[in-house]
């Protein structure tokens, strides 16, 4: 049977790792939610979501053009494409959000969750304005960001690849499609495990949040990106 | 297709540009017809006693149905173009029925969430319907003709694997995202409170004490587009153009080597560093909302 195939069996794994680098990702993006977007919280003002997604989308865009137009390329190269488009994505986000932040809203950028930015060293608690959870996208949270959307399109790269593998000698014109589709799948799944652990709201990798609800969402999405990856090969059986 | 560099230059400049209008228009509709997260104040306005005269759609987040609308607009253009229409006569149907598709959204989304609201007495103004739902139609045509434009070309210049609906969607997603996330903090952050001091922060005890008056009259959404228009638009414009921009830049000069990623973390580091100067000269302009008590002390 194919699924026992140790090839088949590293697909399925490496879909659950992908999906599991997209869990993670999200933790580091400081999202701010619907506070944020009336500065009334760090981060960037929509939510988690959203934001993985839209991000790792067009690290799926760039990856994919990788994939096509380079058969050689290693995997190590089709995951930095798909890291590198996600990661531009977010920081022009991040710094065109920082410009309304800076000169629309007037308002300077603290985190309230930490006393000093662990980058700058500069203290944050008294630049946040009062009756809020701090505003605008301070260093850490910035620097934190990238990594973030990185490793989220890094692993929307890493299942493109591998459904590509899969798909292309059964399906060879519609293949792309059909692994496109599915990424962006895994990318909605791995983005709404988060939601409920961090609430809404992360400011980012120092944010005391993150250590608490990262080992049980990656655990939780590795789980699911696993089942994921057990359909994605289920459904080979009806193409030819 | 092939493209020698010049040209492949000029297609991608192409996509910016079209790239920063979608991005900028993108905002502007989601001002005037009030989505996403800004949208929860002028839900809440009512319920605090303040009755507006604002348009309240949030169809969904906006990702989500822009990528709906883009979808749609990619669909049809698809179908028209197997039935051997021009290309941009294809887009432009295209984006012209996803639009009307939209518009039938958000006039439901405005009488249901009004409707909604009977209970504080919230009115259902039938003039703002009029005036303000053809403004949201007209800015989603504009969004849609770029997105499936940019689509278009990807598909059929620069031969991506992905088929033009697809591409549409993703790219329909990301301008949402990002049109979230951007300018409608100015919306949000700004405009709806515009009765505060300028850079006082937003206390959480101001929740849904928007705004109703207007430069002239009681304030609407075409007020607040008018507003928007100035930075919060062209910001959003700018981060979408940014992103498509330099995300196939590197590749596009240096090819699919690991010399073009090089590049592309180059770009990251100089956005880091953007970010980090602005940060400091904001805080060097605004200074900090309360002194540090040692310092008080040390001062007395």
């Amino acid at each position: 049977m194919a699924v026992i195939d140790p090839t088949m069996l590293m697909n399925i794994f490496l879909i659950g790792i992908s999906g599991t680098l997209i869990c993670l990702a999200v933790h580091f993006i400081p999202v701010g939610g619907a506070p944020a977007a009336m500065a009334q919280a760090t981060g960037i003002g929509t939510g988690t979501v959203e934001l993985a997604a839209g991000s790792g989308l067009v690290g799926l865009i760039t990856s994919s053009y990788m994939y096509a137009y380079e058969p050689a390329a290693s995997m190590t190269l089709v995951m930095a494409a798909g890291a590198m488009g996600a990661a531009i994505m977010l920081a022009s986000t991040m710094l065109a959000g920082g410009y309304i932040y800076a000169y629309g809203v007037a308002v300077p950028f603290a985190s309230a969750q930490v006393k000093k930015d662990p980058i700058t060293r500069e203290r944050q608690d008294i630049y946040v304005s009062k009756g809020t959870q701090g505003q605008g996208i301070p260093t850490i949270c910035f620097v934190s960001g990238v990594v973030g959307s990185g490793l989220g399109g890094a692993g929307g790269g890493l299942i493109y690849f591998v459904l590509m593998g899969i798909y292309s000698p059964l399906i060879a014109a519609s293949a792309a499609a059909v692994a496109g589709v599915f990424t962006m799948g895994v990318f909605y799944v791995n983005s709404v495990i988060p939601s409920y652990g961090v609430g809404g709201t992360i400011e980012g990798v120092h944010d005391p949040k993150f250590r608490r609800v990262v080992p049980k969402d990656v655990l939780t999405s590795f789980v699911v990106s696993i089942i994921c990856g057990v359909i994605a090969i289920m459904i080979t059986g009806g193409m030819s | 297709m092939i493209l020698d560099l010049t040209m492949s230059m000029a297609v991608l400049a192409l996509m910016g540009a079209l790239a920063t209008i979608a991005g900028c228009i993108e905002d502007l509709e989601s001002d005037v017809g009030s989505q996403s997260n800004p949208n929860s104040q002028v839900q809440l306005a009512p319920q605090m006693g303040f009755l507006h005269r604002i348009y309240n759609k949030a169809i969904s987040g906006e990702p989500i149905s822009n990528g709906l609308s883009a979808v749609t607009g990619g669909l049809v253009t698809t179908v028209l173009l197997d039935a051997k229409f021009y290309a941009l006569t294809a887009i432009v149907l295209g984006a012209f029925v996803a639009a009307l598709i939209y518009g039938i959204f958000a006039t439901t989304a405005y009488a249901g969430r009004v409707a909604s609201q009977s209970r504080f007495k919230q009115p259902l103004y039938m003039d703002i319907m009029r005036y303000t739902t053809p403004s949201i139609i007209g800015h989603n045509f504009i969004v849609n003709f770029c997105l499936v434009a940019i689509a278009y070309i990807q598909y059929a210049i620069l031969g991506y694997p992905f088929t033009i609906p697809f591409l549409a969607l993703i790219w329909g997603i990301s301008v949402g995202a990002i049109g979230s996330s951007v300018g409608d903090v100015h919306y949000g952050g700004e405009r709806e409170f515009q009765n505060r001091e300028f850079g006082c922060g937003l206390n959480t005890a101001l929740s849904g004490r928007i705004v109703r008056r207007a430069e002239s009259g009681l304030r609407n959404s075409i007020d607040n587009v008018w507003f928007c228009a100035k930075f919060g638009g062209p910001a959003t414009g700018i981060a979408l153009g940014l992103t498509v921009f330099f995300s196939s830049w590197p590749t596009t000069i240096w090819g699919y080597t690991w010399k073009a990623m090089g590049v592309g973390a180059i770009i990251l580091a100089v956005m880091t560093i953007m970010n980090r100067l602005l940060e400091i000269q904001v805080k060097n302009a605004y200074g900090p909302y309360k002194e540090d008590k040692k310092e008080k002390e040390a001062g007395a």
